[in-house]
C-alpha cells in the first residue's frame, strides 16, 4: 500500500524546474550533469538549467526528502565528484501528485476548447 | 587546454565563494565537475557563443541561488535564536535593554553630529558661500563690521565672488497685528536669498527693484514666526502691516531654514530700513553696521579669493588711510564654518562619550554570553557532532548577538526618536541647524551599524572560542572542559578590565567637565546679580528719531520705575553683562597730549553707555573718582568711567581720572572722572575687557537694556515694570525679560549641558561596570566553590575567604583603572578648549574619579565576597 500523499503545502511550493527534475529522476537514477541533460532534451531545449539553480533545487529536494543520495557508483572509474540521486517513494507520490493535478487542468483547458490539438508525445 | 581548463575551474571555484560555505562544502565539488561537463559539450558543440551563453546563465544562476540560500541559512538561525532567547528571557532582556541604552545614545548623539557637522547646508548655493571680515589686529579687532562704502568697493571690484550680500538686524514694530510686536528684522540686500539659493515656500524672494530707494516697502515671513503667528496660513500673503511708519506688503514666506545669521522673524530689504537707508549709514565709510557674505565664482578656489580680496583691502587702505589701520585686511571662511563655529569640539567628545558607552555596553553582553557559554556547551557539542562545521555554529551564535543587537537597537531608536524633541531644544543651545536633526536615512543606517558593530562584539567572543574545545570536550570531558573554562575565564577578565578602563576615561571626562562648571559658577562676574530684573527695550525709530526723544523717553522710564513699590534702583545699559549676543563696541581713541605717530595704530576700547545708577544698581564697586550723576546731561561736558582693566592697560602707570581722550581724532573731548570695578562682559571665561563707560544722557541710545535692582523676586515685579513702560508709550513693548542671575545661567548653559550629558554616560557606564565586575566574580566564586570549601576545612576564616575575592575582583580593577588612567591622560587633551581653569591631566580629578570607581568596584565585588564567605564546606566538598 503506498503511504498517504502529504499535503503539497507542508513541503512548500513545487516550481516547475523541481518537477522537472522529479521527472528526470523517475525514469532511473542519475547524476547532476545528466539530470541537466535529461531535463533540456525533454523540453527541446525549452528548459536549461544552470548548476546554481539545479543544485539549489536537488539541496532543496534532499531536505524535503523527495530525492535521496545513491550509495553505489555505476563503474570503478566514474568520477569521484559525481553523485548520484533517486527518487524517493515521498517523491514519486509528490511526483504523481502533481502529474495528475497538471492533467486535471488539461483537461479542463480542453473541455473549454483552450487546447485546440494535442502534440505528439516526446519519446 | 589543460591550462583553459585549469582557469576555468579557477574561476568557477571563485564564483561559488558566494554560495554559502555548508552548501559549498555540500555540493561544491560536484557542481565543478558538472560545470565542467557543460564547458566541454558547449566548446565542442557551440563553440565561443555557447562558451559565452553557459558562463552566463552560470554566473545569472549562482546570483539568483546564492541570496536565497544565504537567506534560508539565516531564517533557519533566526527562528532558531528567537526560541532560545525566549527560553532565556532574563539574559535576553537584559541584554536587549543593555545594547538598547548604548545604541540609542549613540544615535542621537549622531543625530545632531550628522544635522550640523556632516549634512550639507540646507541652501543650493550654500558651499560656495564665505563669511568675509575685516580685521586689524595690532587694533584689537578681528569681526568688524563692513560699511555700505566698504561693501560697495568689494562688490565693485571683486573679480573671485559673484555676489556679495549684506545682513543686518534690529529689532522693529510690527503694526497691524493683534497687537503691537516687536519683531527682530533681518535687513537683507534684495538678492541675499537667492544668491544663497533658497527658493520662497510660498509667494516671491526679494527683487533688485525692491531694494530701489523710495520702493513699496516689502516683507518676508520666516517659516518659524509665520507658523508663530499666523499658524501657517497662507491668505497672510500680500497683507499689509505697518512698521516705522511705514506700509509693508507681505511678498513671501520662507521654507524651514537654520536661525541664520540670526534669529529673525521677518526680513525686509535695505531700502526699507530707515537706518539703513539714511543718508550718513550709505555715505558714511565709517558707518559700520552690516555683516556681509560673498560668494565664490564657479571654479574659484578659497586661495585666489583670499589674494583677490587682499589687493582690495590693500588699495582701500592706500586711498582712504583715515577710515582704516595699517595692518587692515580681509578674514574669509566658508559659509559651513560658521554653522560648526565651537560645536565641533563638544560634538566629538559627546560621540567619543556614546561610542565608549556602546563599547562597554557590548563588553557586558559578551560577558553574559560567556557566562551562558558553559551552559550550553552540550547543545554545541552535540551539534558539531551531527555535522555542524565551526563556521556554522559560528554564523548561529553570531545570528542569536545580531538578532538581540537589532531588538536592542530598535529599542535604543524608539528611545532616540521620544527624546527628538528634547535633543533639538538642547542643541538650539550649540547651534542654528537645531531644526534639521531628524531621525533620517543616515541617522537610521548609523543605527543599524551601530547594531551590528555590537552583535559582533558581543557575539564574536563567545562564538569564537565555542567550537575549538567543543569536540574535544564530548571526547574528553573534564580536562578539554578546564582549559576551556580557564580560556573563558580569561577572556571575562579581560573584558572586565576593558569594561573599567573605558569607564574610567568617561568618568575623567566627566568629572574635568564638572569641575569647568563648578569653576565658572564660582567667577566673580564683577557684578552682583541676585534680585536684578532685566529686560531688553527697543525704541520706534520713526518715533524716536532724534536725541531729544529719546533722552525724554529713558529719563521718564528711569523715573517711573524708580518710584515702584520693591524697586532698589535702576540703570539703563547698552547691553546686559553676559548676554547671548554681545555686540562688537570697540572704538579707537587718542589720548590728549600724547600724539600717536604715524604707523603707530590708535588706543582701542569697548565703549559701554549706561545710566546714571547703573554701577548703583549692579554693585560694581566705584574704585577711584566719582561715577555719572545728574550733572552728567546732554550738552554738558563730556565724561566718562573706565573699568580697571582699562585705566592699567591704557593709562599704565598713571591715574587717569582728570585725563581727556578724544574718540574722533580731537574734534570733542571726554574726561575721565572715574574707575570702577571690572566687569566680565563677554562671558565668564572671557578676560574683563576695557570698558569705557559713557552716559546715557549724553549718548541717548535707540535700544537699552532696563536692569532693575529689587527687594524681593525680581521676575515677580515684570509686570508692574511693563505697565510703567506702557504707561509712556503703550505701542512700546519690552522683550527678553528674565532675572540677572537667569542671564548668568544661560551664559554657561552649554558647558553645563555638556557636563550633564558626559555624567550620564560616566554614570551608566560605571553601573554597568560595576554589573560586569560583580557578574564575572559571582560567576568566578561559583566555580571555585570546592576551593574555598578545602580552604575553609583546612582552617581558613571567612574574612580570609573574603580577602581573597576582594584581592581578585580589585586586582581586575586596578588594572582596568591603570590603562583607563593612561587612556584619559592621553585623550582629554582634546578637549582642552571645552575646559576652563582646570588643566586635562589635572590630578585632583584624576583621584577623585579613581575613588569613586574604587568604592563602586568594591561594592561590586562584596557581594560574592559575602557569598563565598557564607559557603558551607561540607556542602562545597561535596561539589565537583
Amino acid at each position: 500500500m503506498t503511504p498517504p500523499i502529504r499535503n503539497d503545502q507542508s513541503q512548500g511550493p513545487l516550481t516547475t524546474a523541481m518537477f522537472h527534475v522529479l521527472l528526470a529522476l523517475a525514469g532511473e537514477d542519475l547524476h547532476g550533469y545528466a539530470i541537466l541533460k535529461e531535463v533540456e532534451v525533454r523540453t527541446g531545449g525549452e528548459v536549461k538549467l544552470s548548476t546554481g539553480t539545479l543544485y539549489g533545487i536537488i539541496k532543496r529536494l534532499l531536505d524535503d526528502g523527495l530525492i535521496a543520495e545513491r550509495r553505489g557508483r555505476p563503474a570503478a572509474n566514474d568520477d569521484e565528484r559525481r553523485r548520484y540521486y533517486r527518487l524517493t517513494t515521498k517523491g514519486h507520490a509528490v511526483a504523481e501528485a502533481e502529474a495528475e493535478r497538471l492533467q486535471k487542468m488539461v483537461e479542463l483547458a480542453r473541455s473549454r476548447r483552450l487546447l485546440k490539438r494535442l502534440r505528439p508525445a516526446q519519446s | 587546454m589543460a591550462e583553459t581548463t585549469f582557469k576555468t575551474t579557477g574561476f568557477y571555484r571563485m564564483l561559488l565563494k558566494l554560495l554559502p560555505a555548508d552548501f559549498r562544502g555540500d555540493f561544491g565539488a560536484e557542481m565543478e565537475q558538472t560545470f565542467e561537463e557543460q564547458h566541454a559539450e558547449a566548446s565542442r558543440r557551440e563553440g565561443f557563443g555557447g562558451l559565452v551563453r553557459l558562463w552566463w546563465a552560470t554566473i545569472v544562476g549562482i546570483f539568483a541561488t546564492a541570496p536565497r540560500e544565504h537567506w534560508g541559512m539565516f531564517r533557519q538561525d533566526a527562528i532558531f535564536a528567537l526560541r532560545t532567547m525566549r527560553k532565556n528571557l532574563g539574559f535576553s532582556v537584559a541584554a536587549v535593554i543593555t545594547l538598547g541604552l548604548g545604541i540609542g545614545a549613540n544615535t542621537a548623539i549622531f543625530s545632531v553630529v550628522h544635522a550640523v557637522l556632516l549634512k550639507p547646508l540646507p541652501y543650493a548655493n550654500g558651499e560656495r558661500m564665505l563669511v568675509m571680515a575685516q580685521q586689524a589686529p595690532q587694533e584689537g579687532f578681528f569681526n568688524q563690521p563692513f560699511s555700505v562704502k566698504d561693501l560697495n568697493d568689494y562688490r565693485a571690484q571683486s573679480r573671485t565672488l559673484d555676489a556679495l550680500v549684506e545682513y543686518h538686524s534690529m529689532a522693529f514694530v510690527l503694526l497691524g497685528g493683534r497687537e503691537p510686536q516687536r519683531v527682530q528684522t533681518g535687513v537683507v540686500s534684495a538678492n541675499f536669498f537667492e544668491v544663497m539659493g533658497v527658493k520662497p515656500l510660498h509667494g516671491r524672494l526679494f527683487v533688485e527693484a525692491d531694494d530701489n530707494p523710495g520702493a513699496p516697502a516689502v516683507l518676508m515671513l520666516s517659516y518659524a514666526y509665520w507658523q508663530k503667528a499666523f499658524g501657517g496660513d497662507v491668505t497672510v500673503l500680500n497683507r499689509k502691516f505697518t512698521m516705522n511708519d511705514r506700509v509693508h506688503t507681505v511678498v513671501g514666506i520662507l521654507p524651514p531654514l537654520p536661525r541664520f545669521p540670526g534669529e529673525d522673524a521677518v526680513y525686509m530689504p535695505t531700502s526699507a530700513c530707515p537706518f539703513r537707508s539714511s543718508k550718513q549709514t550709505i555715505e558714511g565709510r565709517g558707518n559700520r553696521m552690516v555683516s556681509v557674505y560673498g560668494r565664490l565664482r564657479p571654479g574659484a578656489t578659497m586661495q585666489q579669493a583670499e589674494a583677490d580680496l587682499a589687493v582690495i583691502s590693500k588699495r582701500l587702505y592706500k586711498d582712504y588711510p583715515d577710515d582704516y589701520a595699517p595692518d587692515y585686511s580681509l578674514a574669509i571662511k566658508p559659509l559651513r564654518e560658521e554653522f560648526s563655529r565651537g560645536v565641533r569640539t563638544t560634538m566629538l567628545v559627546l560621540l567619543a562619550a556614546a561610542g565608549f558607552v556602546l563599547l562597554i555596553a557590548c563588553a557586558n553582553v559578551a560577558n553574559l554570553n560567556l557566562s551562558r557559554a558553559v551552559r550550553r556547551e552540550r547543545e554545541l557539542a552535540v551539534r558539531s557532532a551531527l555535522g555542524a562545521s565551526r563556521l556554522r555554529i559560528f554564523r548561529q551564535l553570531l545570528t542569536e548577538s545580531f538578532l538581540l543587537a537589532l531588538i536592542g537597537g530598535s529599542v535604543g531608536l524608539l528611545l532616540a526618536w521620544n527624546g527628538l524633541g528634547l535633543l533639538k531644544s538642547i542643541a538650539a543651545l550649540f547651534t542654528p541647524r537645531a531644526a534639521e536633526i531628524s531621525l533620517d536615512g543616515t541617522v537610521l543606517l548609523a543605527a543599524l551599524g551601530a547594531a551590528v558593530l555590537a552583535s559582533m562584539v558581543s557575539g564574536s567572543a563567545p562564538a569564537l572560542g565555542a567550537h575549538g574545545h567543543i569536540a574535544q570536550s564530548l571526547k574528553e570531558g573534564g580536562s578539554a572542559q578546564a582549559t576551556a573554562g580557564g580560556n573563558r575565564r580569561r577572556l571575562r577578565s579581560t573584558l572586565v578590565v576593558a569594561q573599567v578602563a573605558l569607564s574610567l576615561l568617561l568618568l575623567t571626562g566627566a568629572g574635568l567637565m564638572l569641575r569647568t562648571l563648578m569653576n565658572l559658577q564660582r567667577v566673580d562676574a564683577g557684578f552682583r546679580s541676585d534680585n536684578v530684573l532685566t529686560m531688553n527695550i527697543y525704541l520706534n525709530f520713526t518715533k524716536y528719531s532724534d536725541r531729544e526723544k529719546r533722552g525724554a523717553f529713558w529719563n521718564a522710564l528711569l523715573e517711573h520705575v524708580g518710584k515702584q513699590p520693591g524697586v532698589r534702583s535702576a540703570g539703563l545699559t547698552m547691553l546686559v553683562p553676559l548676554a547671548s549676543d554681545p555686540m562688537d563696541m570697540t572704538g579707537n581713541f587718542i589720548k590728549e597730549g600724547q600724539p600717536i605717530e604715524k604707523g603707530q595704530p590708535q588706543p582701542v576700547g569697548d565703549f559701554r553707555v549706561v545710566s546714571e545708577d547703573y554701577f548703583k544698581t549692579l554693585e560694581i564697586p566705584l574704585l577711584r573718582g566719582r561715577a555719572f550723576s545728574a550733572a552728567d546731561r546732554d550738552k554738558a561736558p563730556a565724561v566718562a568711567v573706565l573699568s580697571k582693566a582699562a585705566a592699567e592697560h591704557l593709562w599704565a602707570g598713571e591715574d587717569p581720572v582728570g585725563k581727556r581722550f578724544s574718540a574722533d581724532n580731537g574734534r570733542t573731548w571726554t574726561t575721565i572722572v572715574g574707575v570702577v570695578g571690572d566687569v566680565k562682559q563677554l562671558g565668564l571665561d572671557r578676560e574683563a575687557t576695557d570698558e569705557m563707560y559713557v552716559p546715557l544722557q549724553q549718548t541717548p541710545l535707540l535700544q537699552a537694556s532696563l536692569v532693575v535692582k529689587t527687594a524681593g523676586d525680581p521676575v515677580a515685579l515684570a509686570g508692574a515694570v511693563i505697565r510703567q513702560i506702557y504707561d509712556i508709550d503703550p505701542n512700546q513693548p519690552a522683550a527678553q525679560v528674565r532675572s540677572l542671575e537667569q542671564v548668568r545661567a544661560d551664559s554657561i548653559a552649554a558647558p553645563r549641558l555638556t557636563t550633564t550629558l558626559l555624567g550620564i554616560f560616566a554614570l551608566v557606564a560605571l553601573g554597568i561596570a560595576a554589573a560586569g565586575i560583580s557578574g564575572v566574580m559571582i560567576l568566578s566564586v561559583s566555580q571555585r566553590t570546592h576551593e574555598i570549601g578545602v580552604r575553609m576545612a583546612m582552617g581558613a576564616r571567612p574574612g580570609e575567604i573574603v580577602g581573597m575575592v576582594m584581592r581578585q575582583g580589585m586586582t581586575l580593577v586596578l588594572l582596568g583603572s591603570a590603562m583607563g588612567l593612561a587612556g584619559a591622560f592621553a585623550l582629554t587633551r582634546s578637549m582642552q578648549k571645552l575646559l576652563f581653569h582646570v588643566g586635562a591631566s589635572d590630578p585632583a580629578t584624576y583621584l577623585s574619579v579613581a575613588g569613586v570607581l574604587a568604592a563602586a568596584a568594591v561594592m561590586a565585588c562584596a557581594i560574592p565576597a559575602r557569598r563565598a564567605a557564607q559557603v558551607d564546606p561540607l556542602v562545597a566538598l561535596r561539589t565537583e
